[in-house]
Parts: structure tokens; C-alpha cells; sequence
């Protein structure tokens, strides 16, 4: 394997950037085949986003920002009281509740908002079924579904996992996109304010939650999309994990989890001896640096291996115990840290949270609405955005919201493209005129 | 039916670049990333030059000279992106070089190196195909089709995909050729990209005369080929005298 190294590197940000594409793609394609979809309903649906100010396309525009911004405000708050509500069940371990709310609410969301989906899809394309079929089978989807996101002691196939994850996130985001317009912008800035505090400050709700999972070296309670496909799942694996958050109870985090494949618990010595001869450690190292995205700067992130002895390793060391001894998760963790240091592969993996995908497909379908050309370019906007975001998280090394770079950067080239540069494309092109 | 004519538009436009991306481009993640940074630089710098020219547009006059002035300052603009582009690449390139020595992995190859700037040119033609013609593709998916007045032979989304094709194999291949220009320090390659993408943006204003687009757009294929034609053989000849200078080093 003399490949060069492009084909390693950035294998991780594909791996992420990939399943946001589609999950985008088919958000657009939804909103554009059901346009039908949200005008036939007529009365605009109530939801928890315009609690406060129903928008009518008569009211003026003072009124839409500030009937937008009430709606917004209050969206937040009712997210924060959630999160806050999870955290404390989550620090008082009701954590069988937690799993089964989780259950229960993809269940909802598959079953019903899904299901209303396919019925308008059905309905968009007259597709000949039947009611009973068509229950059977959305019952069957649903099940697989709900099984499949909260698997336990069920070998469920990693890729079947993320199929639904992405689903959830397109079919939360395309009944997102029957918002009306300004309340879907000053949402979408308010989340992305929201997810700021809410992983970078101390005392943020999803820093205070990943802390715990960390501190637990448990899964986290939250639906969060995987893009590594699992090595050996080490329940006790120091995954203390660095993560992004996001927005909403069921939200929202890239989060960067390592796990160490061999356990820790079996002595040292014939664990290091085994991995020296083996053949599949250079393929297994390779991959993990390869890992450390896209640039050489950061690469020393997952550089762990003794070999090479650099100050790196040092680095992370005391990265460890000092972690460790902050969250005062007991001596024990770090010293295991130390002690497996050595022969400790890590094989990270980003973590994206559903909240995420939901509020960037909400931001491309929303620009669908308009034209193809303000996709594109919220397109573009949005995947640098997560870009710049994975790059920060290698150099930062802990949770980091995804939501506000992106948002930011989408939210701009919209109003860029709509204002400025489709006057000049159409123009010019409309001449046949192109360079 | 409308919808295959859609389809078949979009495919018309960007069926080459699809298979370039498929076969060259997705196997390798790095390539992707370039691709897709070239393209959002692209979306940038239209983004800059429509907010220039936002103020004078539309053009009311059917005079040719505003029309001749907007592709010239555009066209120059983007060529000069293309230097900055270039001075990003060598750093990213020393980069990626010092990563390759950290892993213990070869340096970059030519191959690469022409790969990165295939990624990156394919980037820019990606963005222009997408912005002047898939975008506008919209009503084509509808119950009606478009003709413009002035060249009324075809309908405008399948003159549109025509002419972008030939801007897309423009673009990707002047950028294989101005980078290895730029890295061989080769003047004529330097010089021939900014005449090409010249050559053809001129070559549209022809359009603007009624029925021009008759003309304009065969010679139009014609500067497509010849950029295609010289990235190919210039390709050929770096092969060649790498080879020649392979060869002893690997007997001795």
C-alpha cells in the first residue's frame, strides 16, 4: 500500500460531510416535489416554534421581525428548559427513563410526522397502495428504526444506523421547513446563538451533559450520528469525550470519542507485544493518523505511538490526568490513563449531532424555497462551515458547538446570492454571456 | 417528459465532470475537500464581482461594450485568483510534504500533484456550470420551455448546457496547465491560460448579435478542444521526461 496520502487524509471529514450532504439533498428534493405540501394545509400549523406570533404574508415588516424574534426567544427557552430538564435526569441516573423517552420520541417522529411525509409523497406522485399495506409497512419502519438507534445487546449493523439517523434529521428538518420565512431565520440565529452558550459556556446545559457522559464513560443520552463504523466497542473505554453541542433535546453534538480497542485490563506487555508483530497495526495506525484531518499541523493530535517519542505524547499525558483530575471522576481513571498509554490505540471518530443536520438541511430548505441557486451556495456555505468547525475541534480538542460557523456562513451567502449575485448571473446569462 | 428534458440538460452540462469526479475525484476524500474549496473560492469571487457590477446592472442599453467590459474585468479578476490560488497551493503542498514525512509516506507524486490541480480546476468549472446554467434550470423541470430571441435555433437551457459544458473543460484543464506552468516556472504555459479563458468569454459576446450564437459557439468548442488538447499534451511530454529521468537512477 504505497497509496499516496491523499487518499488518507480527510477520510473522517468525508466520513461526516457525506451523510450532511444527503441528509441535505433529500431535504431539498421533499421540499421541492411537496410544495403542494405545506400551502395545501392552508392554516398554518401551531407548533412549538410560533407559539407566540402566528406570520401572515399581509402583516408588515416591523411585525413579521418582531412577532419572528418572540417566536424565536421563546423556542430557545423552551429548548434550554428541556435540556436542563435532561441534564438533571441524566445527573440523578434515571438514565432507563431517558433511553425510553428517546425510544418513544423516535418512534413519534418516524411514525407520525414520517408517515404524514409518505402520505403526502404518495399522494404528490399517486402512487397506487393501500392503506393497510402502507400501515404494515410504515409500522415495520418504524420498529426497525427505533430499534435500531437505541440498540442494546442487538448487533445492529452500523450502516442501518446512520441510514436512520439521517432519515430522523430529514424528516424533523423538512417539517421545520413549513415555518414561515422570517420566524425560520431569526429561529435559525437564535439556535445558533443558543448552541454557543449552551457547549462553550460553563454551566451550558450540553457542556455540563457531556461532562457527565465523559465523566461516566457512558453512551451519551442524545441521538448523535457516528461516522466511524465501530472498531470493538470497550464499554469501559476512556471515551471522555470532546464534543460538539448543539441545540434541542434531541440534539446536536460532534463530539470526538476515543476509544481504545484493546482492553486495557489485560496486562500491558503481551498486548504490546502482539500489536508490535501484528500485521494489522500499521493499517490500524495509518488509519488514525490518518484521521487527524486535514492538515499536518494538527496531525499530532492522534499521534500516539511510542515510537516516534516526541513531546506529543507528553502532551497528552498530561492532557489525560489533568482532564481527569478536573472532572474529579477519581484517581482511578487517570492512572489507568497513564498506565495504558503506551500500548493505548486510540481510534477516534466524530460524532455529529441529529440537531445539526436537522437545522443545516432546515437552512437549505428553506433557500430551495427560493431558487436552486441560493441552495448551491448555502450548500457550499454550510459544508465549509462544518469544515471549519472539524478543523477547530483537532486544534481545540473539545466540544465544540457546530452550529454557528455554519449558520453564520449559510445565512450570509443566502442573502449575498439573493441580492447580489442572481441579478447579475440571470443577466448575463440570459444573453448567453458567460466567462 | 419536461422532466427528462431536465435531466437530460443537467447531464448534458455536467455529464463530463461527473465522470471525471467519479472515477478520479471520490475515491481519493482529500480531492473532495479541494474540490469543494475551489468551488466555494469560485462562488466567492462571483459573489465579489456581481457586488461590483450589482450597481450598473441591468443594462438597459443593447450596446456590446458594457457586456465586453463586464467579461473582460471579470475574466481578469479571475485570473488573478487563480495567482492567489497558486500561492495557496504551495503551501498546502508543503504541508501535505511534511505530513508525508511524519508518516513515513512517499511525497507527493506528480500524479498528485496534477490530481490536486485537476480537483481544484474541476472545482471552478463545477461552480460555473452550477451558477450559469443548473440554476437556471429550475423552469425547465416545468410544463413549458424558453427560447431566446437572439439565437432561437434551440431552447435556451439546451444552448445554455452547451455552452457551459465547453466553460467546464475550460476550466478544469486551464488549471492543470497553469499550475504545472506556474510550478515549471514554463512561460507559454503561464500565458496560454488567461489567452484561452479570454478567447472564449470574447467569444460569447458574440451571441449578443442575432443568430450569432451560430457562430460563436462552434468556435467556442474549438477553444474547449485546444485547451483540452494542449493540457493532454503537455501531460504527455512532464510524463515522458519524468520517465527519462526515472529510468537511469533506477539501473544505476
Amino acid at each position: 500500500m504505497d497509496g499516496s496520502i491523499l487518499e488518507s487524509i480527510g477520510v473522517e471529514i468525508i466520513g461526516v460531510m457525506s451523510p450532511v450532504s444527503i441528509c441535505m439533498l433529500l431535504v431539498v428534493l421533499i421540499v421541492y416535489s411537496l410544495t403542494s405540501f405545506s400551502s395545501s394545509s392552508g392554516e398554518p400549523i401551531r407548533t412549538a416554534a410560533n407559539l407566540v406570533y402566528l406570520e401572515t404574508p399581509t402583516d408588515s415588516t416591523s411585525e413579521k421581525i418582531e412577532g419572528s424574534l418572540l417566536n424565536a426567544l421563546v423556542f430557545v427557552i423552551l429548548i434550554a428548559a428541556v435540556t436542563f430538564l435532561l441534564v438533571l435526569l441524566y445527573y440523578y441516573n434515571f438514565t432507563n427513563f431517558l433511553k425510553n423517552y428517546m425510544r418513544f420520541s423516535a418512534f413519534f417522529v418516524l411514525g407520525v410526522m414520517g408517515g404524514s411525509i409518505f402520505i403526502s409523497i404518495i399522494r404528490q406522485f399517486s402512487i397506487p397502495i393501500d392503506a393497510i399495506t402502507c400501515l404494515i409497512l410504515l409500522f415495520n419502519f418504524t420498529v426497525v428504526g427505533v430499534l435500531s438507534i437505541f440498540a442494546e445487546g442487538i448487533p445492529i449493523p452500523i450502516l442501518l444506523r446512520q441510514v436512520y439517523m439521517v432519515l430522523l434529521g430529514i424528516i424533523v428538518a423538512a417539517w421545520f421547513t413549513n415555518l414561515p420565512e422570517w420566524t425560520t431565520w431569526t429561529l435559525l440565529v437564535a439556535l445558533a446563538l443558543y448552541d454557543l452558550v449552551a457547549v462553550l459556556a460553563p454551566g451550558g446545559p450540553l457542556k455540563i451533559l457531556v461532562e457527565l457522559a465523559s465523566s461516566r464513560d457512558d453512551e451519551l443520552p442524545a441521538l448523535v450520528y457516528e461516522a466511524r463504523p465501530t472498531v470493538s466497542r470497550n464499554p469501559r473505554g476512556s471515551g471522555f469525550g470532546l464534543l460538539v453541542g448543539g441545540a434541542s433535546s434531541e440534539s446536536v453534538e460532534v463530539e470526538m470519542t476515543r476509544h481504545n480497542p484493546t482492553d486495557s485490563r489485560n496486562g500491558g506487555d503481551s498486548n504490546e507485544t502482539m500489536e508490535e508483530t501484528s500485521p494489522l497495526v500499521p493499517s490500524l495506525r495509518d488509519r488514525m493518523r490518518s484521521s487527524s484531518s486535514g492538515s499536518s499541523e494538527f496531525s499530532s493530535t492522534t499521534d500516539r505511538i511510542h515510537q516516534t517519542g516526541t513531546d506529543i505524547i507528553e502532551d497528552e499525558e498530561v492532557d489525560l490526568s489533568a482532564l481527569g483530575a478536573i472532572l474529579g471522576m477519581g484517581g482511578n481513571e487517570s492512572r489507568r490513563g497513564r498506565e495504558i498509554i503506551d500500548e493505548e490505540e486510540t481510534s477516534r471518530g466524530i460524532k455529529l449531532g441529529l440537531g445539526d443536520f436537522v437545522f443545516y438541511s432546515v437552512l437549505v430548505g428553506r433557500a430551495a424555497m427560493y431558487d436552486l441557486m441560493t441552495v448551491y451556495a448555502c450548500y457550499l456555505a454550510i459544508i465549509s462551515g462544518l469544515g471549519c468547525t472539524l478543523i477547530l475541534l483537532s486544534v481545540f480538542r473539545q466540544a465544540l458547538p457546530a452550529l454557528p460557523i455554519s449558520i453564520a456562513l449559510g445565512i450570509m451567502f443566502y442573502f449575498l446570492t439573493r441580492l447580489l449575485m442572481e441579478p447579475f448571473v440571470v443577466g448575463t446569462s440570459t444573453n448567453l454571456m458567460m466567462f | 417528459m419536461t422532466l427528462a428534458a431536465g435531466i437530460g440538460y443537467v447531464l448534458l452540462a455536467l455529464g463530463p465532470s461527473l465522470t471525471l469526479f467519479v472515477t478520479v475525484i471520490s475515491t481519493k476524500p482529500f480531492l473532495i475537500l479541494t474540490l469543494l474549496s475551489s468551488t466555494l473560492v469560485w462562488l466567492i469571487s462571483l459573489i465579489v464581482l456581481s457586488g461590483v457590477w450589482r450597481v450598473f446592472l441591468p443594462l438597459k442599453t443593447t450596446a456590446w461594450w458594457p457586456y465586453a467590459i463586464l467579461i473582460l474585468t471579470s475574466i481578469a479578476f479571475q485570473e488573478a485568483l487563480r495567482l492567489v490560488l497558486w500561492r495557496g497551493y504551495q503551501k498546502l503542498e508543503d504541508m501535505l510534504d511534511a505530513f508525508a514525512d511524519r508518516v513515513a509516506k512517499p511525497r507527493l507524486y506528480l500524479t498528485d500533484k496534477m490530481q490536486i490541480a485537476l480537483a481544484g480546476g474541476l472545482g471552478h468549472g463545477l461552480a460555473h456550470a452550477v451558477f450559469f446554467c443548473i440554476s437556471l434550470l429550475t423552469p425547465s423541470f416545468g410544463p413549458a420551455t424558453f427560447y431566446v430571441d437572439k439565437c432561437s435555433y434551440g431552447p435556451f437551457f439546451l444552448i445554455s448546457a452547451i455552452i457551459s459544458l465547453a466553460f467546464v473543460t475550460i476550466h478544469t484543464f486551464s488549471m492543470v496547465i497553469a499550475f504545472n506552468g506556474y510550478a515549471e516556472g514554463n512561460k507559454t504555459d503561464q500565458m496560454v491560460v488567461p489567452f484561452f479563458h479570454l478567447i472564449a468569454g470574447t467569444l460569447t459576446l458574440v451571441n449578443l448579435v442575432s443568430g450569432g450564437c451560430i457562430v460563436g459557439i462552434p468556435l467556442l468548442y474549438v477553444v474547449a478542444l485546444s485547451t483540452l488538447a494542449y493540457c493532454g499534451n503537455m501531460v504527455w511530454r512532464r510524463f515522458t521526461e519524468t520517465q527519462i529521468r526515472l529510468t537511469p537512477q533506477n539501473q544505476s
